[in-house]
């Protein structure tokens, strides 16, 4: 088993993990545009008004409070800009099981000989939750070689009894499947009808499932949700043709 | 049902055309009305110096006339473009072609939209663009997940296939000429209001702040149809009362950086995705002329926008490092189409009416598109501008529209609703684009605006690999508190 305390990290500052128990849903970070400006020698182009009217960074499909939970930029991130006090606040990846940008599996071996795969994923769980607070430069030197598809699918099993498994069946499936049917036939937009358009039935197939998975749509609440994401789009579309007879294409 | 609906028009026509009670009606006196109205705006544009606009008639009581739809005319019809973008440049070029008197309005003939500037092989072939407007052609594309996983999705571009990069300042400029030359005016000003002084089926009179010659003046211009190309901030949308779009703000930043470097980039695009360049959109680096820009867009949340901005600075790394900063530019990108896109004799095309994709953030081509069909409509259903059009025919651009790209935006849809979603769904989806079947299918599909069948097994494959990819990175996540609902507020 992968003891979490075998991923070191180094920290020169304990800020970040500050930053992060005090997340604000919405991001209060403001710096004065004379000191952007200066910073790049050139003028600073976006920069929110105090209140009142809404500037226009505050309109058009901003989201605030309970709905921008978990989408502030990464604690690193906003770590860095908010003080400018010198000491960074970086966290790094590091394990010695990580060898050449993927995880050595000879270091995984179980006591039985073969390759624990639960302290894989444990530890490319915590490889990936630390890279979502502190995100790494990609590099042209060292590239990522891990690729999750090596753990074989018995171990995912195993690891997790794979909920999300459960959620696919049966119901949940033929509901959704259905519902994207209903709004092809609804809105009349027809990309049920390009059946030969290959990248429109994967995309269907792929979003209704894909929905199914990310959300949790164990309560009917959440389905309505989901049906009004699903359609909000083609709404908007067609907004343009509430009450308009449409002309005849060949006119 | 279409020839009835033709003979009640010209029956209406006919009660309609009584001149003398078009005559008989007094211009309405607005309090803000500018200029001269004795004058008509064309004849004073003509006094301009060296001014390109070249109209020297006199205001004909004949011109003023109400003319309803359908109804011949004794002159050209008259179409006002307002912006000089690739919607606008396309649009007056359609219909300057058709022999219909167009103006083509442009605020700032240099001006360089904030913009990635790709386009679509397509495009160049569509619109007969010159070699020398393709700065680069990009044939590797990279795309990056939040933990770093690099896929290289242009492995499967043919030796001849690529993305053109190219500059705004250039492209537009280009377009606009060939407007021009095929018999658009173009008037450099800005372009402040319009009015109708004669009910719905009269003309509209515009404003404006005209910049041509040595000093600026207000002109009046009156015209019988305007397309509303002025991009996402749109006046004449405004003015309609066409309603709002959601919109993503897009900031980047262009970067000199050194040789060695610029080589790397030499052609290849990177695409970065996670929660730390946007919640619910990519950060890039594509290659300029001769420096790369660097952005990032998102749509909900706005103001942290230039944390981003430094986040993907930071996820490019040393690829970019000691660069200088040449430029900062940011604009406003639509998210959707606007609630009304035609009322009466106007219509909104390209950004104006809210034609960028989800997903690939892309409107170039489809401003470009957009304003051709536009024109093209103007052009046949004012029977090469002889008779006059109304709403219904300015339809016919709308429903063609509609009819011929829904499918792909709303393809794009999905694919932004699942794949931006986490970085959990953006590392399935970057897993996802390694196989490449999916390379082609999005190339095909980016490249060629079509869609061509795929192959049942592959697509079962990838369906299956789909779900596969999507598990796995979600089983991997640590859960951060709920994620957006992207949608209704
Ligand atoms: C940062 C960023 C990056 C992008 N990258 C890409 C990309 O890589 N590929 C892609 O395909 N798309 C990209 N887009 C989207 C693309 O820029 C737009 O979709 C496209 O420019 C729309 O063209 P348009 O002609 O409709 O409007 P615009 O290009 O905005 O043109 C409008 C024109 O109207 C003029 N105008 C406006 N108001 C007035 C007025 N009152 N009077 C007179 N003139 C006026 C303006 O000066 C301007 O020239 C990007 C957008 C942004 C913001």
């Amino acid at each position: 088993m992968a003891a979490p305390a075998s991923t070191s990290m180094t920290r020169t500052t304990r800020r970040t993990t500050l930053f992060r128990a005090a997340r604000a849903p919405r991001v209060t970070v403001r710096r004065s545009p004379v000191s952007r400006a200066s910073e790049n020698g050139s003028t600073a182009v976006v920069e929110a008004k105090k209140e009142r009217s809404p500037s226009p960074l505050e309109k058009g499909g901003t989201l605030d409070g309970e709905k921008a939970l978990g989408k502030d930029p990464a604690g690193a991130t906003k770590a860095k800009l908010n003080k400018k006090l010198g000491t960074a606040s970086e966290q790094t990846f590091e394990d010695e099981r990580w060898v050449n940008q993927t995880w050595d599996l000879s270091q995984f071996s179980g006591s039985d000989g073969n390759t624990d795969w639960d302290a894989v994923i444990d530890a490319e769980m915590e490889r990936r939750r630390i890279l979502e607070e502190n995100p790494s430069p990609s590099s042209l030197k060292e590239k990522v070689l891990f690729d999750t598809a090596i753990i074989p699918w018995w171990a995912w099993v195993r690891r997790f009894h794979l909920p999300e498994a459960e959620k696919i069946n049966g119901r949940a499936a033929m509901v959704g499947y259905f519902m994207a049917l209903v709004i092809d036939g609804l809105t009349g937009t027809g990309i049920w009808d390009q059946q030969n358009s290959f990248l429109g039935k994967v995309a269907l197939n792929v979003a209704v499932i894909g929905i199914m998975f990310i959300g949790s749509t164990s309560d009917l609440g959440k389905l309505k949700g989901l049906w009004e994401e699903a359609t909000f789009y083609d709404e908007q579309w067609n907004k343009s043709w509430e009450g308009v007879e449409r002309p005849e294409d060949d006119e | 049902m279409k020839t009835i609906s033709r003979m009640t028009m010209v029956a209406g026509t006919k009660a309609a055309a009584a001149p003398g009670s078009v005559r008989a009606r007094a211009p309405l006196a607005t309090p803000n009305r500018i200029g001269n109205t004795a004058r008509s705006a064309v004849s004073q544009m003509a006094g301009a110096p060296a001014g390109r606009v070249v109209v020297s008639r006199r205001r004909d009581l004949s011109l003023n006339a109400v003319y309803q739809d359908g109804q011949k005319l004794d002159r050209p019809l008259r179409v006002a473009i307002v912006g000089g973008g690739p919607a606008g440049a396309c649009a007056a070029e359609e219909c300057a072609k058709a022999g219909i008197e167009t103006f083509m309005v442009e605020r700032k003939m240099d001006n360089c939209k904030p913009c990635g500037g790709a386009i679509p092989l397509c495009m160049i072939d569509e619109f007969d663009l010159p070699s020398e407007i393709i700065d680069r052609k990009v044939n590797r594309m990279k795309m990056i997940s939040p933990s770093n996983v690099e896929v290289d999705i242009g492995s499967t571009l043919k030796p001849n296939e690529y993305i053109g990069m190219t500059r705004r300042e250039i492209l537009d400029d280009y377009l606009r000429q060939r407007a021009e030359e095929n018999g658009a005016k173009v008037i450099n000003g800005l372009f402040m209001g319009m009015e109708q002084k004669e009910g719905e089926k009269g003309p509209w009179t515009m404003k404006i702040n005209s910049y041509e010659g040595e000093e600026k003046k207000k002109v009046d211009l009156e015209v019988d149809v305007v397309v509303g190309a002025d991009g996402a901030n749109s006046r004449v949308a405004k003015i309609i009362d066409a309603g709002d779009f959601d919109y993503a703000i897009a900031y980047q930043e262009r970067i000199r950086i050194d040789d060695d470097r610029m080589k790397f980039y030499e052609n290849l695009a990177e695409m970065y995705v996670g929660d730390d360049v946007s919640p619910d959109f990519y950060g890039w680096v594509f290659p300029k002329y001769d420096h790369v820009g660097v952005g990032t867009g998102t749509v909900i949340n706005k103001p942290a926008i230039k944390e981003y901005q430094d986040a993907i600075r930071d996820r490019a790394g040393d690829k970019i490092s000691g660069g200088q900063i040449i430029k900062i530019e940011a604009h406003p990108i639509p998210e959707h189409p606007r609630p009304k896109r035609i009322e009466g004799r106007v219509a909104l095309v390209g950004d104006a009416a809210g034609y960028v994709t989800k997903c690939s953030g892309e409107g170039i081509y489809f401003a470009a598109k957009s304003g051709r069909m536009c024109g093209e409509a103007i052009a046949a259903r004012s029977k090469q501008g002889t008779q006059m059009i109304g709403e219904r025919d300015l339809r016919t651009y709308l429903s063609k529209w509609d009819r011929k790209y829904w499918p792909t935006y709303k393809v794009l849809d999905i694919l932004q609703k699942v794949f931006y979603r986490s970085n959990a769904a953006r590392e399935a989806f970057v897993e996802m684009c390694s196989s490449e079947y999916v390379q082609r299918m999005t190339f095909d599909s980016y490249l060629y605006k079509t869609v061509v069948p795929g192959n049942p097994i592959s697509d079962l494959k990838l369906l299956w690999g789909t779900v596969g990819s999507i598990l796995r990175s979600n089983a991997l996540r640590v859960s951060q508190g709920p994620t957006v609902t992207f949608g209704r507020k």
